[in-house]
């Protein structure tokens, strides 16, 4: 609790140049951060030579994320605290109490609870700085070794500068930007793994440029002088340009040259590179955005409301201070005989301006701070019932969903955009070769004892590979037929297995004999390798040359002719080998849109089966490739190969014709088969999107992966379904291309014939309020896929509102290629232009940024990565539990806040405005009606917890209801139940009660006298007949607001009203007196006052005028306009419990769409591998190669990672 | 074995518990607006305040009661008291008035003025209830702007409601015919609550009254000291003088009675006060002229519940009848929309089944 007022002054990360020792006070802090340096131009930094790179005052490698230290905590946190309106507003009361003239309540009245406040917070930000400081100083202390006077020394990460060599080993964390200098692997390549920076798993390769390349050893390293002059530091992950002096030659770097921090050395022994950026000029810490302190829309609504209630505040107080000096100049001058001024008032507008400030300070109880600190008891409430969740508890991971602020609970009820990455979330980031067709036909589907086809879950054992040694022993496979064919010598299967294990990229290690590991660049490729090494076509060893694989136990060695590589026009990739017996053979796998329009004619009727096949996978939302061989003879092959290295070796348009010349080999090849690949969806993702579209929220994915790959998923966890009329797919690569495809994609969705609404969820359209644009009510469901380089074109200003707008018509949306920077700036978008509430889901470092910047971040737990985790304000480990966090956590925390808030706001004016109107009677004297113990505790004892109560455990339906009818979710994000007008309402009846309870007893105390004859319209017993009317009247109220009754509300609410009375006796009794005379004066009041049957009457009619309208008007509003909660209720009275479950596992359904291909690895791969350059000279064996080519595929290779990451426009997936 | 048992613990640490509280699954009453509920609780209610109300207004009814303003009537009082030079200055002044109808039972005596304004904050805070209940004759703290005299003693008792007490004297004689004029035996006791006579209110302990007062002064407006306020009867004496002590005891609004005598039946008025001739006298001392105010005094008797006025009675009638009301026309409206709403149910339950 208490979490407010925690905004940082400025950004996340400062420059960690705050010297040893000397404390920056609240002002340094401000001076780093008003006084940045100025922006770089350009970043030079010379190797070896910290003299001269310390002119340019770079950031070191020290990261800081914490805010305060010991000295500037208190100044700086509480500056921070009173940045928030209400502490300030109660600074500023607690002030005005002191001053005697103005007092007219007791100065405990206000700074009790405030101190408590404050001290609360403090603790609660000085225990999370405390844990920034401990990971801040783990990651600053890790160790690495810096060349330093010619030798490798042992430093901490914070004390490496600018323009430090310094060495990274296997496995470790590249600690800063680093230019690449040289590596353990021939030709200064090494390979990296950015999982923490884009969330791709598969490796990347980075090369040294070739002049360093050959500083291998320490000596010569030590004399290394070049300098880097470079571009400042900057977010872009994919680009960096440079260059090197040295020997007075220039030689340019790009992001090939590169290593970045967050990254890890992975297959290399080692490397050294030259620290180019570092700390928080990174590209890591400059994508990892700022931390802002998140709020709710109903903290930022409070916020308002607190202002706007202090306006009223002046306004009351002005007219009461009117009434006042008129009063005083009327009535007040002539009864100064009884009772003359005080001694600094000497006119009647001088008092009445005292009595501004007098009843400022009365009726501040409109907003007391007990409001604040309840609102984070319940927060903290709703929060541990988040933890405490079975449902959302992974057995598997043992780990429970948690809560990691408190400050957010409502905001998972107003959820309209959920912003999801795909690997990892989705995905469980496995693939598993699932299925396949060979020759027409299917295996993989696993039948039980009766011939159906089983499901998940009741599998019999998988098949036995015990026969082959090296096979992979977590691959399974449940259908032994398969395995049968291989056994018995199918060729067709055995061809289909050689494909398998001879076309692709992969590369082999053996540590030891028998233990293999594939290095993919893609998990689909290594799934199917993996599928063929474990059906006896084991992919053992390669050289640029030859492929050697085990064919069932006898090792047959391939000579490798070409690798026709793949790109994203081809869709596909072959390789042409020659075997043992010289026969030349091209085996093809590709996307089945490509491959099967390439086939011989005769190959027709295999074509039908294996298409129904492909159908029926990609129904299941597998991944599928078809895979093709082609017999050439030697002649054919002699000539084309003469071909292409004729169209290598062109100097314009190259691309081009390597195409067409790979094109017409790749014709009339004979259908082998295909595969099916399950990108493994985490459980229960299709259910819960299904789940959450009904309930109106709209899920974007964001991902780093390929456009095909998103697709794909997309599909299978049924976002894209067959009712999606359109996809409508961007890849523009200029401004007006993305502008254009945008605009078409706009035109279309106009033009289509409104669809009729399918059922229930369309026909009930969102309140035109809502409408922002004619897009909104566009029929018929469509989706967008975009691209990460149109994306940016997208994002820029001019078109960011078009994008939006058209991606906002669109029922799904999937970015792909995406940076960890552009996934933010997209979840910013729609916060800035919607008003809407965003969740961003994800689950790697890549994620973070992201998880920030959305109002909620979900960080998924249990992964490896905890970056995410501890961005997050949520976390799981399954996407699953999403539709539970929002559908029954959200929901309810919403429901509780609202009524909440609307209840204290009610309790509050109806215990204020009584003080208004005695002012009328008590010639505006700032006189209090209630006696200021009561004041002091009402909000504290008598009325705070039965409202805690409600909002901690309150419940309009059961849970499980909310499930089922995901349309409860709608009230929370059209933010129906608190806003301004319930506010106003919840105000206007606070009045009323207010009205009532004070002129109620006025009438009927003006004349009645009690049953002793006495008076009965004294001050005391009038106090004491208000209040308890008052105590009584809010204690119903709950009552009736309490929709859900335990036995905790019981307790509380009898307990509250038992407290009140016990109080009330206690402070009225003779002994407290007797002690404190002149602080008790209200001895023998409450005996005396509550003994008149008068009061008692009073009391009554008073309750019962305040409740029945409010009764009557929820009874009508019930019968009249039921919504729906109150529906779903009564419909529960009504019919007997149905036995029924929804969300059950469909049959996965045959889908139209079929071109979910597997392939995820990078062109230009193949080139690689045939120059052998990524091989090891000892595990070759040939000596000879390396002098084959220069540098020119690495040119080429460079220009086309440049331009490539582009194809021309795709046809939309389905049309 | 053990160690699955420890291993399983180790499981369910991180599970969370599987209590009631911590799953949301507290047994509750669900609260839900029934028709056949909300319509009867209307309809209970409505019979009570109706009951209620009725009975409030008969006995409000047979409350007799008779007020007479005097401000006027002793215009030349009121006139005298303008200015304070006048203080010594006797000055009294005869009200007569006509009973028509005997007051049966208990009679009570009260002053009623209009427009003091006992609540105002800083006369209401002006008091030491520490000197007041004897402990602390010197204990003035609160008592601004009446706390000492011009030479520095406190005041007893301090402050300004003390200062400005009601000092009027007023005295009821029935006038048996044109001859005999018989003043009408008065009770001052039992006027105060009796917390307040005997707990909030106590003279300081001394033989002697006047003795244990020395060391203060008189409030400035006294024309006597407090402890020569009632010189028979010690018990009314000092702090513990009735009329003082009602005084003491802050009206709610700018109007009030408070309660002055109250009638000893005996002899002619044990049945009450008979109808016939009477008159006030009365002593003029307390101003009100100033501020615009006015006094009265009140004669009135009491029902059971107290001197209840006719509008809670009134209120009453008209929330019960209201209520009726309301819950007839609820009644007629849940009545037509009944079948609507089955019928929507109906359509609710089969589309959620579609869907």
């Amino acid at each position: 609790m208490g979490l407010r007022g925690a905004v940082p002054s400025c950004g996340h990360f400062f420059p960690c140049r705050v010297s040893h020792g000397i404390a920056g006070t609240l002002l340094g802090e401000m001076a780093l951060c008003a006084k940045k340096r100025p922006p770089e131009e350009e970043r030079r930094a010379r190797a070896n030579d910290r003299e001269y790179n310390e002119k340019f005052q770079y950031a070191s490698n020290c990261i800081k994320t914490s805010k305060y230290n010991i000295l500037t905590f208190l100044p700086v946190n509480l500056f921070e605290q009173f940045q928030e309106v209400a502490n300030t507003y109660f600074l500023f009361l607690l002030i005005l109490q002191l001053i005697p003239q103005v007092s007219s309540l007791s100065w405990f009245t206000t700074i009790v609870p405030l101190v408590l406040v404050l001290a609360i917070t403090a603790v609660k930000d000085a225990t999370d700085d405390y844990f920034r400081h401990k990971s801040d100083n783990q990651v600053n202390n890790r160790q690495s070794q810096v060349l330093i006077d010619g030798s490798l020394q042992q430093e901490q990460w914070m004390n490496v500068r600018v323009g430090d060599i310094i060495k990274l080993e296997n496995n470790q964390f590249v600690a800063a930007d680093l230019l690449l200098l040289s590596s353990s692997e021939p030709h200064g390549l090494c390979y990296i793994e950015t999982a923490e920076l884009d969330g791709e798993t598969n490796m990347k390769v980075r090369q040294a440029i070739p002049v360093t390349s050959e500083l291998g050893d320490i000596s010569r390293l030590a004399k290394f002088d070049g300098e880097v002059v470079c571009e400042p530091p900057n977010n872009k992950l994919d680009k960096f340009s440079g260059a090197l002096y040295w020997k007075e030659s220039k030689f340019p770097l790009s992001n090939q040259n590169m290593l970045l921090r967050g990254c890890v050395l992975r297959n290399t022994e080692w490397c050294f590179g030259l620290v180019v950026f570092a700390g928080p000029d990174t590209k890591l810490m400059q994508n990892s955005g700022r931390t802002k302190f998140k709020r709710t829309s109903i903290d930022r609504l409070m916020n308002t409301l607190v202002l706007w209630i202090f306006g009223f505040l002046v306004c009351m107080g002005v007219i009461l201070a009117i009434g006042n000096a008129i009063w005083e100049h009327e009535v007040g001058t002539r009864f100064q005989v009884y009772l003359p001024w005080d001694e600094a008032v000497d006119s009647a507008f001088f008092s009445g301006f005292l009595s501004f400030w007098s009843y400022i300070i009365i009726l501040n109880t409109v907003v007391p701070i007990s409001l604040y600190v309840s609102v984070e008891v319940i927060r903290l409430g709703h929060s541990y019932f988040i933890n405490w969740d079975r449902k959302m508890f992974c057995v598997k991971k043992q780990t429970p969903a948690e809560a990691r602020t408190t400050t957010l609970n409502e905001e998972l009820g107003q959820v309209e955009y959920v912003f999801s990455d795909k690997t990892g979330t989705l995905t469980q980031n496995v693939m598993v070769f699932h299925k396949c067709s060979v020759r027409g036909r299917s295996y993989g589907d696993v039948f039980d004892v009766l011939g159906h086809k089983a499901e998940l879950g009741e599998r019999p054992q998988p098949v036995d590979f015990s026969f082959n040694p090296l096979a992979d022993k977590k691959f399974l496979f449940w259908d032994p037929t398969l395995l049968e064919a291989v056994k018995m010598g199918d060729p067709h299967t055995h061809e289909f297995f050689r494909l398998l294990s001879l076309c692709h990229t992969v590369m082999s290690e053996e540590k030891n004999e028998g233990e293999l590991y594939y290095k993919a660049q893609s998990p689909d490729e290594g799934a199917l390798v993996t599928a063929a090494r474990n059906f006896g076509f084991v992919f053992r060893s390669r050289t640029p040359k030859t492929i050697t694989v085990h064919e069932m136990g006898t090792a047959v060695t391939y000579q490798l002719l070409a690798i026709l590589d793949f790109n994203n026009i081809r869709k596909r990739m072959s390789v042409i080998v020659r075997n043992p017996e010289g026969r030349i053979r091209l085996y093809c796998k590709g996307a089945d849109t490509i491959l099967l329009d390439r086939l011989h004619p005769s190959t027709q009727e295999l074509l039908n089966t294996t298409t129904d096949h492909l159908n029926e996978y990609a129904g299941e939302g597998l991944r599928t490739l078809v895979l093709a061989y082609k017999d050439l003879d030697e002649e054919y092959y002699e000539e084309w190969a003469q071909r292409r290295l004729q169209a290598s070796l062109a100097q314009d348009s190259r691309e081009d014709r390597l195409a067409s010349v790979y094109e017409e080999v790749e014709s009339d090849m004979m259908l082998l088969g295909a595969t099916a690949i399950e990108d493994r969806l985490q459980q229960g993702v299709p259910e819960t999107i299904a789940l959450l579209t009904l309930a109106n929220i709209k899920i974007w994915v964001l991902t780093g992966d390929k456009q095909e790959t998103a697709v794909n998923i997309g599909y299978s966890c049924k976002m894209l379904t067959d009712d999606v009329t359109e996809v409508f797919v961007v890849t523009g690569h200029t401004v007006l291309e993305v502008r254009e495809e945008l605009r078409k994609a706009r035109e279309k969705m106009m033009d289509s014939p409104h669809t009729v609404g399918n059922g229930f969820t369309c026909q009930e359209k969102r309140p035109s309020s809502k409408l922002t644009s004619v897009l909104e009510a566009v029929a018929g469901e469509y989706a967008l896929v975009i691209n990460g380089h149109s994306l940016a074109h997208a994002l820029e200003a001019d078109m960011e509102l078009e994008f939006l707008e058209t991606a906002c018509a669109c029922k799904a949306v999937i970015c792909c290629r995406v940076t960890p920077l552009q996934k933010a700036q997209v979840v910013e978008l729609v916060k800035k232009h919607k008003k809407a509430v965003t969740l961003a889901i994800g689950d790697g470092a890549n994620d973070v940024s992201m998880i920030k910047t959305a109002h909620i971040g979900v960080g998924i737990s249990g992964q490896e990565g905890i970056q995410a985790v501890l961005a997050s304000d949520y976390s799981f480990s399954q996407f699953k539990f999403l539709q539970r966090l929002l559908l029954v956590h959200g929901r309810w925390s919403y429901l509780r806040m609202c009524k909440f808030l609307c209840y204290f706001f009610y309790k509050n004016f109806a215990f204020t405005m009584v003080h208004f109107w005695f002012g009328f009677f008590c010639g505006f004297s700032a006189q209090t009606v209630y006696d200021q113990y009561f004041i002091t505790l009402y909000n504290i004892v008598y009325t705070s917890l039965p409202v805690l109560a409600m909002g901690v455990f309150d419940q309009d339906v059961p849970e499980q209801r909310s499930m089922e009818y995901p349309k409860l979710y709608e009230p929370g994000q059209l933010n129906l139940l608190f806003n301004k007008r319930e506010f106003f309402i919840c105000i206007a009846q606070g009045i009323y009660a207010s009205v009532l309870v004070f002129f109620l007893p006025y009438g009927v105390f003006a004349e009645a006298a009690r049953d002793d004859g006495a008076q009965l319209a004294d001050y005391q017993s009038f106090a004491v007949t208000v209040a308890t009317s008052l105590v009584i009247v809010v204690s119903v109220q709950i009552g009736l607001d309490t929709g859900y009754w335990t036995a905790i509300n019981h307790f509380f609410i009898w307990g509250s009203l038992a407290v009140y009375f016990a109080i009330l006796f206690a402070m009225h009794s003779d002994g407290l007196f007797r002690m404190f005379p002149n602080q008790f004066r209200f001895v023998g009041n409450a005996q005396s006052s509550l003994a008149q049957p008068t009061v008692w009457l009073t009391i009554a009619l008073t309750t019962v005028v305040c409740i029945l309208p409010v009764v009557a008007f929820r009874f009508l509003k019930l019968s009249l306009k039921p919504d729906l909660s109150d529906t779903v209720r009564y419909s529960q009275l009504v019919r007997k419990k149905r036995a029924q479950h929804r969300c059950t596992r469909r049959p996965g359904r045959t889908s139209s769409r079929r071109s979910g291909y597997a392939f995820a690895h990078q062109e230009g791969f193949g080139e690689l591998i045939m120059s052998g350059k990524n091989m090891r000279l000892s595990s070759l064996g040939l000596a000879g190669f390396a002098t084959r080519s220069g540098s020119g595929w690495i040119e080429s290779l460079r220009r086309k990672r440049s331009d490539s990451p582009g194809s021309p426009p795709d046809k939309p997936l389905k049309g | 074995m053990t160690k699955m048992k420890k291993t399983s613990q180790i499981c369910q640490s991180k599970l969370p518990d599987n209590t009631a509280l911590k799953q949301q699954q507290l047994p509750a009453y669900r609260l839900q607006l029934s028709a056949t509920g909300v319509l009867s609780g209307f309809f209970a209610t409505g019979a009570f305040c109706l009951g209620v109300g009725i009975i409030l207004i008969l006995s409000a009814k047979s409350i007799k009661e008779i007020e007479i303003k005097y401000t006027k009537i002793c215009a030349n009082c009121a006139e005298l008291r303008e200015d304070a030079i006048n203080f010594d200055k006797e000055c009294t002044c005869s009200i007569p008035f006509y009973l028509s109808e005997t007051m049966q039972g208990n009679v009570y005596l009260y002053y009623k003025l209009y427009g003091f304004y006992q609540n105002l904050y800083r006369y209401i805070l002006s008091r030491s209830n520490s000197q007041l209940v004897g402990t602390d004759l010197k204990d003035v703290g609160n008592c601004a702007p009446f706390s000492k005299s011009h030479n520095g003693t406190p005041i007893a008792p301090c402050g300004a409601i003390a200062n400005s007490i009601f000092n009027d004297t007023i005295i009821l004689s029935y006038n048996l015919n044109s001859s005999i004029h018989m003043e009408v035996p008065m009770l001052r006791s039992g006027i105060t609550w009796w917390t307040d006579k005997y707990v909030k209110f106590r003279n300081p302990s001394a033989i002697n009254l006047s003795s244990a007062f020395t060391g203060t002064a008189k409030p400035p407006y006294w024309s006597k000291p407090v402890y020569e306020l009632d010189l028979e009867d010690t018990e009314n004496n000092g702090f513990l003088n009735d009329d003082f002590i009602v005084w003491m005891r802050t009206a709610a609004f700018p109007t009030f009675k408070k309660l002055y005598r109250r009638l000893n039946r005996v002899q002619y008025f044990i049945e009450g006060l008979p109808a016939g001739n009477y008159s006030f006298n009365i002593t003029y001392n307390f101003p009100v002229t100033r501020f615009k105010g006015e006094k009265s005094v009140v004669l009135s008797t009491l029902t059971w519940s107290g001197g209840s006025s006719l509008f809670l009675g009134l209120a009453y009638t008209v929330t019960g009848a209201v209520t009726w009301l309301a819950a007839f026309s609820m009644m007629a409206i849940h009545l037509m929309l009944k079948e609507k709403r089955t019928l929507f149910i109906e359509r609710f339950e089969t589309e959620r089944d579609r869907a």
